[in-house]
This record gives C-alpha cells, structure tokens and sequence, in this order.
C-alpha cells in the first residue's frame, strides 16, 4: 500500500528543467530513502511535493492530488516537513519554535522531550543561539508533535558532526518505528541503518527502485551515487 | 535651558507622530516585503474619518470625544488597508515590485478621489481646548499636546510589543518576518498574518492622521505625502522590520528636526535626508537590522 | 523571427515627418497655437520618459530621484541664460555639464547599492534637490516663486504666441535627439551591457566587465539627456518652477514608463506623451458640461487627473504589466503564429 505517489513530475526553475519525469512510491510504514548525487534533484523533489516549487504531472497523498493545493494545506493533510539547512526561526526561542508547529490540540512533547531531552532545558534559549545539532533536533522536533502519516526529511546529518550523526540516527529509527517516512540523505551508512525501501536518482529521473542491501554492493554504489560510496 | 527642554519635547512629540506612521511600514515590509507608497493615504483616509467623527459622531472638544474620534480614525485607516490588501495586494501573491507599484497607483487614485470630494485647504480637526495649554516645568512652558502624542505612541508601541510576544498571532508575524515560506512549510496559513499586519498598519497610519490633524492645525487630501517620505526615512534608519528600532529611529530624527530647525532654520529636512543617505549607504540595515521585537 | 515590424523604422520615420510639417498645413489638429503648446510639452514628456526608461527598463535601476535632474537642467538653463547672459544653446550645454556633475556624485554614492534600498537613496537626493531648491539656497532659485527665464535674453523667433510653433519644433528636436542617442546606446555594444546588467549583474562581471562602470554611465547619459528636457522645458514653459523637482514628477515618469510599457523605447515615449496630453485634457474635462451635471461625488475625482491614469496605472500593473507595447508585442506575436498549432 502506497502512501505517497509520484508519476511523471515536472519541475523547471528559471529554465532550467531540473526534474524530467519522476516517478516513484513511498509505501506505507516503512522508511524510503532518496539517493543520489549532489544536484539531481532530491531536494527539489521534496519541495514540489510540498507545494513549495510548481510541479507538472501527478503527486498522491493517499487518494488526494496534491498539485493545486498551497503549501499550508498539503502539510494540514498530516505532512510533517524537515527542510533542508533546517530553517528554525532563530530570533524565536526553542519553545516558541515548538509551539509555532502546533496543530493538534495534544501536540506530543512526550515524544519529544524523550527523544531530545535538551530542548526541554534549553526551552527559553533563542534558537538562533543553539549548535547545528540542536537545531537539528528543533527541526525534527517539529515535526513530530502533531500526529502526521507521513515525514518528509531532507539531509538530517547535513554538516553535523559524526557524534552528532549517530544521534540524529537513533532518534530517526526510534520515531521510523511507527511511521512513513520519506527521507534524503547521502550518509549511507545512516541510510542502510534505517531505509527499508530505496529510490535511487540521477539527472532528474529515477533510475533505481529497490532494496537497500543493494547499497552492499560496491559496484552499485560507484555505478548509482559516485565515486566515493560510504558516508561522509 | 528651558529652550532646549522645550526643543526636546516638541522634538519628542514629533518623533511620536512620526513612529505612528512608521510602524505600519516597517511591519508590513518586514512580514511582506512590500514597500507601500499608499501608507500616507491609510494617514489621510484616517484623518477624514477621525474629522467626521469629532464633528457628527461625538464632541471632538471634549476629551472622550476627541479619544474616541482617534479611535474612529484609526479604524478607518485600518479598514481602508484591509480593504486594499483584499482587493489589489492578495492577486500580485510573490510579484514583490509590482506590489510595490501597485500601491504607487493607489495612493495616486485615492488621492485624486479625496481632492476631488474635499478642497485641498486644511479643513480643522475640533480638539480639546487643553491641548494648546502649556504646562509648566521650572521655566519652560511646554505644550500640552506633545504628550498626548507621546502617551498614544508609547501605548501603541507596548500593545504592539504584547501583542507579538503573547499571541499566537504576533508568533506568527515574528516568524513571518524572518521566514515567509517555512511558516507555511508547518501548516500555517500566512495570508491570516498578512491581513492582520496590514489592519494594524492602517490602524496606526490612521491615529497618526488624526494627532497630525491636530498637530498642523487640520486635515487635508494632500497630507500624506511629505509625512509618508518621514515615514520611510525613519523605516530605513530604524531597520526594516524592527519595531523597537522604529521607534528609536523616530525620537532621534524627530528631536534632531526640531534642533536643527531652531539653530538653522530650514535646514532640518536637509539634514535628515543627509543622514538617510548616510545610513543607507554605510549601515543598510540600520540602527537594528530585522530582527522583530 | 523578431516581433519587430519590417517597416517599422520607415513608419517612425513617416510619423516624425507628418508631427514635423504638420503646424505648417493650414488644416489639422496642429494648426494652433493651443495644440502645439501642448504637443510641445507632451514631446519633452515623452523624451523625459525614456531617458528614465533608459535607468529604468533598460538598465533595471529603479531610481526614485530622476526629477533631479531634470529640475537641474530646468533650473541651469534659466540660471545661465539670466545670469550669464548667454545663448541657449550655450545655457544648455553648460547645465548638461553640470547636471552630469552632480550625477556622477550622486550616482558614486547611490550604485554601491541596489534595488529598494538604490530607490530609498535616489529618493532621498531627489528630495535634496527639492528642498535646495524650494528654499532658495544661496538666491539661487527664488523659491517657491520659480523663476522666469528672461524672455529679453532669448531668441525672438521663440517668444509670442504666434511663435508657438517654434517652440513645438525645438521640443520635437529634443524628443529626436533624445530618442535617437538612446536608441543608438542600447542598440551598440553597450547596449547589450545594459540589458545584460538588468538581467544578471552575476554573469556580467564573471566576464570580466565591471557592471559598476556601466551603471554609472547609464546614470549619468540618463541625466545629461533628461537636463537637455530640462532646458527645453524652461523655454517652453517660460519659467523654471519647484514643481519640477518634486518626487510627483518621478513618480509620473514611472506611470509614464508602465503605461507604455518598459521594455520598448517607443512605448516610453507614447507613454509620456499620452500621460501629458491626458492631464491636461482631463483638467479641462472638469468644465465640461456633461461633467458639470454630474453630482459632485463623481466630478469632483474625475476633475483629478491622477484619477484616471491612477486607475489605468492599478489595471496594467495587475492585469496587463507589459504595458501598451507589451500588449502590442503581445497581440503581434498571436499575429505571427496564428497558422501554428
């Protein structure tokens, strides 16, 4: 069962026609992994299916299209968005980061307390203040307040220290448990610990879908994601 | 001693008028990124309605009903921006210069509609007599009036503060200001925040046409404009999308006016200007960048 | 394929020939006075609106200050020809120094910055140039009074009524002579500079072109070409007044170049010329009967210019933003592909 459907998505932006026609599924419950190397357009995929980008083609969220619908009203659907360079609000303190990201009347700070037990203490500091890690965390955080079927993740580990990876790691296969998630990410070793399904892109298509203990194999990690393979 | 006392608090009094008109701006710069020329017609459109209220509704010469006009101005500059934002600013969603240039042609339109209902002579604004009283510290007389411009700028300025600070609302606007798309990005519907910025924005523009009625002795289609040009100088020096750094920006050109003027008469706007393209060109960001409350 | 019509050049060409003899027919809309005085200051309009288009449309700098130097070149020409007691050509060519002075500083200042902020800049020197003016700053400019150009001082042939004419073919030359350098600056190699800067500044000096360099120079023929309007207009209206140096007559220019569409010389021009000509009439549509008739609350605004043109000024910007040659461009290309699916 498919939670989320990609088929035959357009994007052009200034000219450029960066996605060429993709399509790929996002099962239910499981953990799906976008790959590929820097510039082939994962986050711009992610953006189209946010509405943040105008997209050609079909996007389903469950049976609901999501192409004319505005950004607020595609994450009211029960989408839950970690951006890229994580984007808090840094004249805002942590807490009002959080509650700025409330939907629900309970929004699940147990959850969220438990798995990043720093943003409690750290509650009234300005968040513009905190270390790349701990913004991260903010990010994920608000993410997982309100009940949502499906995590969109874009480069969780993106700059973060290998310490700080390993957490960031933990934390998203404690929450992956219980959710959908759709998740870019070039650290391999992260990816192979929690992706249950893998998409694989290159020049604005798809080029594989499949199993992740593929990414065992040298050769197609030098044929999919580059030279180097491995995480950084 | 008593001249520069007198100096500062008509200067002081004048940086309130000038923070009430420039609140709007910055807010709805700072959320929207829109640059509104038609500012100083939420000013006028405030002002007319304040001078119907002070004459048909109440008694604008006894204090409630000259408050209470303030408050009729206000809500007319308010409505009248809602208005604008509703009907010209939400189709150009994005198109930020055209945005801008929309507003250009609406000051322009309403502008030509006010001259045409009203003559473009001051038409007087009927306030409380005790607003030309002076009152007296040690040897200077000082106008009474100075301070109710300063008393409705200050209780502005902390119902702003609160109001960004403790409401959901304000929260927004606060983010808004420094992340349109990610506000969006959590399920929130910033247009909301949008109109709110632009109501408060025409509520303040109108309590100032109001106090400037007052201040310049009444109320006329072509007041808005030299009012508008402060408002922006203020805007840019205070930073954009500062409230507290507006309102600094505003007392310290207001009082600089006035002291400028009193030792070499006439040349106080040139000095302001001065200093603008001083600011813009050394410190763009101004006194304190954008960053809100 | 270009939009551009094979005989445009030829039915511009024939246009200006038909404005040049058309006060000498004895028949016409241009055989009075009346008309040619009007025509004469919707030509300089015109001129004065490409010149800001060239800044403008052209180069992609939004100044809010382009009053000054008209006004400069307004207040220069009258001040040389009154004081100086030299020719106009003369008064004018020394206020086209002087105005591209005072350019070359303000610009120096203005260009290390960009977009609205370059706006808040211009804008605050336009108003310096008003206020210097308004408040008669060393007696040079009497203020609010204006000042008149000494009439004794000037030609013969352009004094009197009955020589209006020749006051309509001394605004038709400029509006030639500015047209004709603009078209000849954006069509050249600099040209394409200009353009290229109103694009991409990035990819301008990653060619190793300095788009500061360019900048001021389209800053300040701008100027210079907008003092020569100046000029003019000191001799076809008679006096140099404050009202020239208001941040109004800036923001007319940018009505002027919306209208007609920012991206085409011709549509400057036509912009300038129709806001001009529009103004005036709809004055005199105040004392029109029909409009007389009408209650107050209609009248009243429809008396205003800016009433009208505010209003089409809202309509273009949000439905039509290429203006009256965007939408012609437009209609043409519809034209020339109405055989292709």
């Amino acid at each position: 069962m498919n939670l989320l459907k990609l088929n035959e998505v357009h994007v052009s932006i200034a000219g450029s026609h960066i996605l060429q026609g993709v399509s790929f599924e996002v099962p239910r419950n499981r953990v799906t992994a976008l790959l590929g190397r820097n510039g082939v357009g994962k986050s711009t995929t992610l953006k189209a299916i946010m509405g943040l980008y105008p997209a050609q083609g079909e996007i389903l969220f469950g049976d609901v299209r999501l192409g004319n619908l505005k950004t607020h009203e595609i994450v009211r659907l029960g989408i839950g968005y970690v951006p890229e360079d994580r984007e808090i609000f840094s004249s805002l303190t942590v807490k009002e980061n959080l509650s700025l990201a409330e939907r629900e009347k309970n929004p699940d700070y147990e959850l969220v307390f438990s798995l990043f037990p720093e943003l409690k203490s750290r509650s009234s500091q300005r968040a513009g203040t905190l270390s790349g890690g701990q913004q991260q965390m903010v990010a994920i955080a608000r993410s997982l307040l309100n009940k949502n079927q499906l995590l969109i993740i874009d480069e969780p580990t993106k700059g973060l220290a290998p310490k700080l990876v390993g957490e960031v790691a933990e934390s998203l296969s404690r929450v992956a448990g219980n959710s959908t998630m759709l998740l870019v990410e070039q650290n391999l070793s992260l990816v192979k610990r929690v992706a249950e399904n893998i998409v694989v892109m290159d020049q604005g298509k798809i080029v594989f879908s499949g199993d992740p203990s593929n990414l065992n194999d040298e050769s197609f990690v030098t044929q999919y994601l580059g030279v180097s393979g491995g995480g950084h | 001693m008593d001249t520069f006392i007198l100096i500062l608090t008509t200067g002081i009094g004048l940086g309130a008028l000038y923070f009430l008109v420039a609140c709007g701006l910055t807010l709805i710069y700072g959320i929207m990124g829109v640059l509104n020329f038609a500012h100083g017609t939420f000013l006028t459109v405030g002002a007319f309605c304040g001078v119907w209220a002070a004459t048909h509704l109440f008694d604008g010469t006894t204090t409630l009903g000259y408050f209470l006009s303030l408050l009729v101005g206000g809500l007319g500059g308010g409505l009248f921006a809602l208005l604008m934002e509703q009907l010209v600013i939400v189709r150009l969603y994005e198109r930020h210069m055209d945005q801008a240039l929309v507003t250009v042609g609406v000051a322009l339109f309403v502008g030509a509609i006010l001259s045409g209902w009203f003559s473009n002579d001051l038409r007087l604004l009927p306030s409380p007599p005790w607003f030309t009283d002076t009152f007296e510290l040690g040897k200077s007389y000082l106008p009474k009036d100075r301070f109710v411009y300063f008393g409705v700028s200050i209780s502005l300025l902390i119902l702003l503060l609160a109001l960004l600070k403790f409401t959901r609302i304000g929260l927004i606007i606060r983010a808004g200001v420094e992340n349109r798309n990610m506000v969006s990005a959590l399920g929130i519907n910033v247009r909301l925040a949008f109109s709110t910025v632009f109501f408060l924005g025409g509520l303040a523009a109108g309590i100032s046409g109001v106090l400037i009625g007052t201040y310049q002795g009444g109320v006329s289609p072509l007041m808005g404009g030299s009012y508008l040009i402060y408002g922006f100088i203020v805007v840019v020096i205070g930073g954009m999308g500062s409230l507290p750094g507006t309102a600094l920006s505003a007392l310290i050109i207001g009082v600089l006016r006035q002291f400028v003027n009193y030792y070499a008469p006439g040349l106080g706007d040139f000095v302001i200007i001065l200093i603008l393209a001083g600011v813009l060109l050394f410190r763009p960001q101004g006194l304190l960048g954008k960053v809100s409350s | 394929m270009t939009l551009r019509w094979k005989y445009s050049k030829h039915f511009l060409a024939l246009l200006v020939a038909y404005f040049a003899v058309a006060p000498l027919l004895g028949f016409g809309f241009l055989k009075g006075p009346g008309m040619q005085q009007t025509f004469a200051v919707a030509f300089l309009w015109g001129a004065l609106a490409l010149t800001y288009d060239l800044l403008f449309g052209f180069t992609g700098l939004l100044s809010f200050g382009h009053a000054l130097f008209f006004a400069s070149g307004v207040y220069m020409t009258t001040i040389f020809v009154n004081r100086l007691e030299v020719n106009i050509i003369i008064a004018g060519f020394l206020a086209v120094l002087g105005t591209m002075l005072i350019a070359v500083i303000v610009g120096a200042f203005s260009l290390r910055t960009t977009g609205i902020t370059f706006a808040m800049v211009t804008l605050a020197f336009g108003e310096l140039g008003r206020v210097f003016i308004e408040r008669n700053f060393w007696n040079l400019s009497q203020g609010d009074n204006g000042l008149p150009i000494n009439a004794e001082l000037l030609p013969q042939f352009l004094i009197g009524v009955l020589n209006t004419k020749f006051l309509y073919w001394l605004a038709l030359l400029v509006l030639i002579t500015v047209y004709i350098s603009v078209w000849w600056l954006t069509e050249t190699s600099a040209g394409r500079v200009f353009a290229a800067l109103r694009d991409n500044e990035l990819r301008v000096s990653v060619i190793g072109l300095k788009p500061s360099r360019f900048k001021l120079l389209s800053f300040t023929i701008s100027a210079a070409l907008a003092s020569i309007c100046g000029g003019a207009m000191a001799i076809v209206a008679g006096s140099a007044s404050p009202r020239f140096a208001t941040a109004d007559v800036t923001i007319a220019l940018l009505l002027m170049v919306i209208l007609g569409g920012t991206v085409s010389r011709w549509g400057a021009v036509l912009g300038g010329m129709i806001y001009s000509i529009a103004s005036t009439r709809l004055q005199d549509l105040n004392q029109a009967e029909l409009v007389g008739k009408l209650p107050k609350i209609i009248s009243g605004p429809l008396s205003e210019p800016t009433f009208i043109l505010g209003l089409i000024f809202i309509l273009i910007v949000m439905f039509a933003p290429g203006g009256l040659s965007g939408a012609y461009y437009r209609a043409r290309f519809k034209y020339l592909n109405r055989n292709t699916k």
